[in-house]
């Protein structure tokens, strides 16, 4: 069998994706990216062909994407995570119906993506320099808050009234995070206040291009219910979450790979 | 102690810019395969004053400018040497940070920073420097300079040019340029001095027409770094050498055309560069472009192409007269900066060098900072969507800091034309 693999090494998580050579999606693997993320990424490809009992030599294809693409000599070719996401989130289009506007939030970025009919990438933003209204910024809130990263979802549905969190860089929004607490606010309205602080941020980010149509909001921070329903409240409109939010630039490279891989078998019989 | 201190100040920073070109011109250099042998003469150029320290030895009076709109004729014509002094170095940037708003024009900063810590960093005899009164920051920095000890004159601009009253308006400031140069240089330029400048100035521009007719080839026979490069060398440059430079690397472009030769890939996304003009040694934007796989065929740029575009169009028997309106027409009817009011010849420009180019995406830079280059994005924006033409964004400074985010966008900006021109493969 001919299987094919994405490869997307975040700032935070890499994230793996087989498919096979009907472009189905056989296994996914997420694991901190760490430092040393050459190592790490090929020590999860190698755990991921053990637990499917796929041989290396039935890879047939490996593209790389996110901020480690370019240094992960293992594969056969790298992409920018944009292009990477829209087509991996064109593939989830069977279960979702037509997305036409990805909202993704990484580690250290964010981004919103138009799409056209045929699934290309129209236009896009995103920020740059700051980690403000990122997964960096929940970790650090929940690290504060001194309560665990996948339960802000929980706090953000018992909030009485959701808090403003004025700051939107990292470092100032810490300390006033810190004086709140101290000024005895619960920590559910905390947990809400930043999730409509994120929110209120790629939605500005949003307008910047114009959402269109359908929206897909994806990334590691789009398993937080909370932040959804906050994000939804500031774009006014419903959003779609894939099951495994994390992996859709993943499986985007995946495809890539595998069209990659079909196009250079059809050149040897032309 | 004072002294001393500034002067430690001076040679860090002098180190620096040697520095910092040295590096790019490492990147222009080295990372790019098929570079026309002819740029060796703008390379060298470019690290004798950057990095040696070597500067143009000219004795004539020199005169300063920090705009496009200053009619450079005119100069030649009262017997001076223009001198373009905008800076894209990053470490007159930071010299220039203190003195300027937070968020504000890299450039407008960088030059004010150069000026204040090393005025003579072109050339010793800098007799005076004039500024346009084009955009706010340049405006308001002209003060600054002069509290600094140097002589500036502002020459003023109406803010449109679509009205007869503007056009008599340039007119009259125009003249009295004349006057002003007369005194500063002792020469009041007659007849045959403005029409011998006209000429001289003209004759730059025929061989820049050549120079841009024969990037239309496609492929490109050159990369967008090195025409960037070329005109950022017009800024200092001896003019006489200059165009004979310049006329040989044509001669060399013209032989590639023809032998087919060409740079980077035979489909490689055909780009145009607009909005805040990259100036050596400041190529972050199109070394991005052209390293991700694009090639900058066309740009609208203050510090390329509009530079030397226009030609002045004179009735060489008319009086005087006559000739000062051909010029002063000539500084104000094409201008397509966003200080202008109802700029849209801007748009017209860019749509007709789409076609004439084959373009296939346009990236637009504005410096953080520079309101009107940001503020008029948007109204670009729309108007290249509405013609089918994607359009990338960019707000930056001269700092190297956002290069990672940067290089994510641009190359996913490239993929994308890619993936368009396939109609979508994948």
């Amino acid at each position: 069998m001919n299987y094919f693999a994405g490869i997307d090494i975040g700032s935070t998580a890499i994230k793996i994706v087989i498919i096979d050579e009907a472009g189905e999606m056989v296994s996914h693997y997420i694991a901190p990216t760490g430092s040393h993320f050459y190592r790490n990424a090929l020590d999860g490809l190698m755990a991921l062909l053990e637990k499917t009992s796929i041989e290396r030599s039935e890879v047939k294809y490996i593209v790389s994407t996110g901020y480690g693409r370019k240094l992960f000599k293992d594969a056969d070719e790298s992409i920018s995570e944009i292009t990477a996401n829209a087509i991996g989130a064109k593939n989830l289009e069977r279960t979702n119906g037509s997305i036409r506007t990805i909202i993704n939030i990484g580690g250290q970025d964010s981004k919103v993506i138009l799409l056209d009919d045929a699934g290309c990438v129209k236009n896009f933003v995103m920020n740059d320099k700051c980690a403000a209204g990122t997964g960096r910024f929940l970790e650090m809130a929940a690290r504060n808050l001194e309560i665990d990263i996948d339960e802000q979802g929980d706090y953000h549905f018992r909030a009485r009234v959701p808090l403003t969190i004025n700051s939107t860089c990292t470092v100032f929004a810490e300390s006033e995070i810190i004086s709140l607490l101290a000024n005895g606010h619960s920590r559910e309205d905390i947990v809400a206040g930043i999730h409509y602080s994120i929110a209120r941020r790629i939605a500005g980010l949003a307008k910047r291009i114009g959402i269109e149509g359908m929206v897909l909001f994806d990334g590691g921070p789009a398993v937080n219910k909370g932040l959804v329903a906050a994000l939804e409240d500031e774009l006014m409109r419903d959003i779609i979450v894939p099951d495994i939010p994390q992996i859709t630039t993943a499986l985007g490279a995946a495809i890539i790979a595998r069209g990659a891989f079909l196009a250079e078998g059809e050149k040897v019989y032309v | 102690m004072e002294t001393e201190r500034i002067d430690r100040v001076r040679k860090s920073t002098i180190n620096h810019i040697s520095m910092e070109a040295g590096e790019t011109l490492k990147r222009v250099e080295e990372d790019f395969p098929d570079n026309p042998e002819k740029m060796g003469y703008f390379y060298d150029l470019l690290r004798k004053v950057y990095c040696d320290r070597d500067r143009p030895s000219d004795r004539r009076i020199t005169i300063g400018t920090t705009c496009i709109q200053v009619p450079e004729e005119l100069i030649y014509a009262a017997g001076a040497v223009p001198l373009r002094l905008c800076s894209g170095a990053y470490s007159f940037e930071r010299m220039g940070t203190g003195l300027m708003p937070a968020r504000s024009c890299s450039l407008v900063k960088a030059t004010l920073g150069m000026l204040s810590l090393v005025p003579d960093f072109y050339h010793d005899s800098l007799k005076a420097l004039v500024i346009p009164t084009t955009c706010d920051q340049k405006k308001k920095a002209g003060e600054m300079i002069r509290e600094m000890g140097i002589d500036v004159y502002f020459l003023d601009l109406p803010s449109r040019k679509d009205t007869e009253e503007a056009r008599a308006y340039w007119y009259y400031s125009i003249k009295k340029f004349v006057t002003f140069l007369g005194k500063i240089t002792g020469k009041s330029p007659g007849r045959k001095d403005l029409l011998d400048a006209v000429r001289l100035m003209n004759r730059a521009r025929e061989e820049f027409r050549r120079f841009y007719s024969l990037r239309r080839n496609t492929p490109s026979p050159i990369y967008g770094k090195d025409a960037i490069l070329v005109m950022n060398a017009f800024f200092f440059d001896e003019i006489g050498n200059w165009i004979d430079a310049l006329s040989q690397l044509n001669n060399e472009l013209l032989e590639r055309n023809q032998k087919g030769e060409y740079v980077s890939q035979r489909h490689a996304p055909r780009i145009l560069l607009t909005g805040s003009p990259p100036i050596f040694p400041n190529l972050k934007i199109p070394l991005l472009i052209e390293q991700t796989g694009g090639v900058i065929v066309a740009d609208d740029l203050c510090s390329s192409t509009r530079l030397l575009y226009d030609t002045v169009v004179i009735d060489e028997t008319g009086p005087t007269d006559i000739l000062l309106t051909a010029i002063s027409d000539r500084y104000i009817k094409p201008c397509t900066c966003p200080f202008l009011v109802e700029n849209t010849d801007r748009k017209r420009r860019l749509l007709q060098m789409i076609r004439d180019f084959g373009i296939d995406g346009v990236v637009y830079q504005a410096f953080s900072g520079c309101h009107l280059f940001e503020m008029e994005s948007k109204s670009v924006s729309r108007f290249l969507e509405s013609e089918g033409i994607p359009m990338l964004y960019i707000e930056t400074d001269y700092s190297p800091e956002d290069t990672g985010q940067l290089s994510t966008r641009v190359e996913a900006f490239l993929e994308s034309i890619k993936q368009r021109k396939r109609g979508l493969n994948i």
